[in-house]
């Protein structure tokens, strides 16, 4: 194929993925409008679940926007090349995925319109708005991280920029964990596990959305990945998954150590219908083992059209994590009678609290991840955001490090 | 004299739906808020309900409660113990505790406790980020979906203001809610605390509930309970 024509395709690839995610992002809005307009009575939320599938899409966003951004901290903060060329993407990811998800965690607020009241009340004592300033604070961060590998003069400070970044999102992610760790009233939430786990979280499924758009971007621009570079984005990504195991098995196995959690871990583990499903197939079976399967596999692990579906399930595997963490948690009433089996004739006895997610929230939730896609589209169409691998380079740093 | 008026039209019906039931124990007049000079509390006498909700649709009626969701009300409990059955009926409504767990977690401020002990939400503060409701180990607020605000009981402060009593507490048929200030001693609330002893839900978690409740069974009480798995006590010498 001769440039014009490549440039040609190239050019009609990206005003389709454009008008496919704007499509996406306008549905989402249209959906936030109706839930807007009519309450959230007309989603699956109810009084005892009142955060429902968009809070799963935003959560995922914005711990995988902390995560993605750990391939740029590896090449500017521990100096490894192969990773140096896929900072700017990272931080493009970053802001990308920060801003869907904190759009759709915005809008899903009872009193979305409220914006400005909770951008001008702080209140010290809580986590959540420790959050707001952790959030606006990582867009600031790593605008300027961007800048500073972006603009050859200010390249001397990349390094600096880059381990504030790194620093930051540490911080960030243990804030978003801590939401739910500071929640005590609930059982599935109130553990000082949940800082570090959704750290090894935020590797895991950044990592993962990193390869599934470098894939794609790489496809789209007629590029080729280099299978020293898949090799090592490959053995990372295992070693997070597998971290997120073990972190997964220590707070299931801490909760059963405390006497009061049986009846939680016995609902999520076995009892919990759709939620034990979820965990055991969605996030062990097809989000951690298969997966890991095919990235150790010695063979399979190497062909990038087997990374890829490896990457898809992860990220799959994530959302089901999310979901039996978020709502799954709430389903799970809250204990006031210790030690009885309890009916009643209200909200309080009902166990699991019932909830469906209804079509309004997927598709806002949808619309998140179009905000996402649409502006990584754009910036990487217009600014220079793709991998420019240099393969002699690679070639030295392979038998130097391997 | 203007100013007066419209103070009674205020008023109004608060002071219709009052008249309209049995005279109740009087409470202070004109309490608002008063720099801590008093402390609201209620107790709830279990054994005095008799489960007919009349509570649960007063609230209903004078804070405008939007369908499915309750400021208030009496779950009948249907427990099963080791082969025996009981019903029980417990009134449940916000704690207005004293270590309120769901006012820290606010991001914007928007829920407070007032000098007098109860615990309010700001309305035009509260952006409906549920956190608060999350935070209620007493599963006592919600979403408003009308409003997108959160609610919760207020122990009728609009009424408690204006020297009424909750609603709840006037239109109990049986007298199993009893509201009034502990902070005075001869109010009927604080003999009943200082000569009985009075439970609160989950005193584990540490939030010094103010809503009290009499003749509850030991085992509604919350404790600490269930079945270790990985470490049996009875196999290690015991």
């Amino acid at each position: 194929m001769n440039y014009e024509n490549f440039r040609r395709i190239e050019e009609r690839a990206f005003y389709a993925l454009v008008g496919i995610f704007g499509l996406i992002v306008l549905v989402g809005a249209g959906a936030w409008h109706y839930m807007e307009e009519h309450g959230h009575i007309v989603t699956g939320m109810s009084n005892q679940i009142v955060w429902g599938l968009p809070h799963v899409f935003a959560i995922f966003l914005i711990v995988a926007a902390s995560g993605v951004l750990n391939v740029a901290s590896i090449g500017s903060v521990f100096g490894k090349t192969v990773y140096k060329a896929r900072a700017p993407l990272s931080g493009l990811l970053a802001l990308a995925m920060l801003g869907g998800g904190l759009a759709v965690l915005m809008l899903d607020l009872g009193r979305s319109d409220r914006l400005i009241v909770a951008m001008t009340h702080f209140n010290p004592t809580s986590i959540f708005a420790w959050n707001i300033v952790l959030y606006s604070g990582f867009f600031s961060i790593v605008a300027v991280y961007l800048w500073t590998m972006m603009e050859r003069r200010m390249n001397v400070y990349s390094k600096y920029a880059g381990f504030a970044a790194f620093i930051w999102r540490l911080i960030l992610t243990t804030g978003t964990g801590s939401i739910f760790g500071f929640l005590v009233a609930r059982q599935a939430y109130d553990s000082a596990l949940l800082a570090p786990m959704f750290i090894v979280m935020s590797f895991s499924y950044g990592l993962a959305v990193f390869i599934v758009v470098q894939s794609v971007m790489f496809r789209w621009n007629g590029m080729k990945l280099d299978p020293a570079v898949l090799r090592r984005m490959k053995n990372l990504l295992a070693v997070f998954v597998s971290a997120v195991l073990y972190f997964t098995l220590v707070y299931h196995m801490t909760n059963l150590y405390f006497a009061k959690q049986t009846d939680f871990e016995r609902f999520i583990l076995l009892d919990g219908g759709i939620y034990t499903s979820m965990f055991w197939l969605g996030q062990i079976a097809v989000g951690s083992v298969i997966p890991l399967a095919i990235l150790f596999h010695p063979q399979l692990s190497m062909r990038c059209n087997a990374v890829f579906p490896a990457a898809m399930m992860i990220i799959f595997g994530g959302f089901c994590q999310l979901y039996v963490f978020i709502i799954g948690g709430q389903a799970f009433p809250l204990n006031l009678f210790p030690g009885m089996e309890a009916t009643s004739s209200f909200f309080d006895g009902r166990m699991p609290h019932p909830y469906t997610p209804s079509l309004p929230e997927l598709l806002l939730g949808l619309g998140g991840i179009g905000i996402t896609a649409l502006i990584a589209t754009i910036a990487v169409r217009v600014l220079q955001f793709l991998p420019q691998d240099d393969f002699s380079h690679l070639a030295k740093a392979e038998n130097i490090t391997d | 004299m203007i100013q007066s008026r419209r103070n009674f039209l205020r008023a109004l019906p608060a002071i219709t739906a009052g008249a309209a039931l049995a005279p109740a124990p009087a409470i202070a007049s004109a309490p608002g808020e008063d720099g801590g000079k008093h402390r609201w509390a209620m107790v709830v006498d279990v054994q005095k309900c008799i489960g007919c909700q009349a509570c649960t649709v007063s609230c209903i009626m004078e804070n405008a409660v939007p369908e499915n969701s309750f400021r208030t009300i009496v779950s009948t409990y249907e427990v099963h113990q080791g082969g025996h059955s009981g019903t029980y009926m417990l009134p449940r409504l916000c704690n207005h505790c004293d270590q309120p767990p769901c006012i820290p977690v606010c991001p914007v401020g928007a829920t407070f406790q007032r000098k007098d002990g109860v615990v309010v939400v700001d309305g035009d503060r509260c952006v409906g980020c549920a956190y608060c409701v999350q935070a209620c180990p007493y599963d006592a607020r919600f979403i408003n979906h009308e409003t997108g605000k959160a609610d919760k009981c207020t122990f009728c402060a609009q009424r408690v203001d204006a020297g009424l009593l909750p609603a709840c507490v006037e239109t109990c048929v049986g007298g199993a809610r009893i509201f009034g200030d502990l902070n005075d001693p001869n109010s009927k609330i604080r003999h009943l605390v200082d000569q009985n002893k009075m439970k609160v839900l989950k005193p584990e978690m540490g939030t010094q509930p103010h809503v009290f409740y009499l003749g509850l069974d030991e085992r509604f009480q919350g404790r600490v309970d269930g079945a270790g798995t990985l470490w049996q006590p009875s196999g290690h010498g015991a």
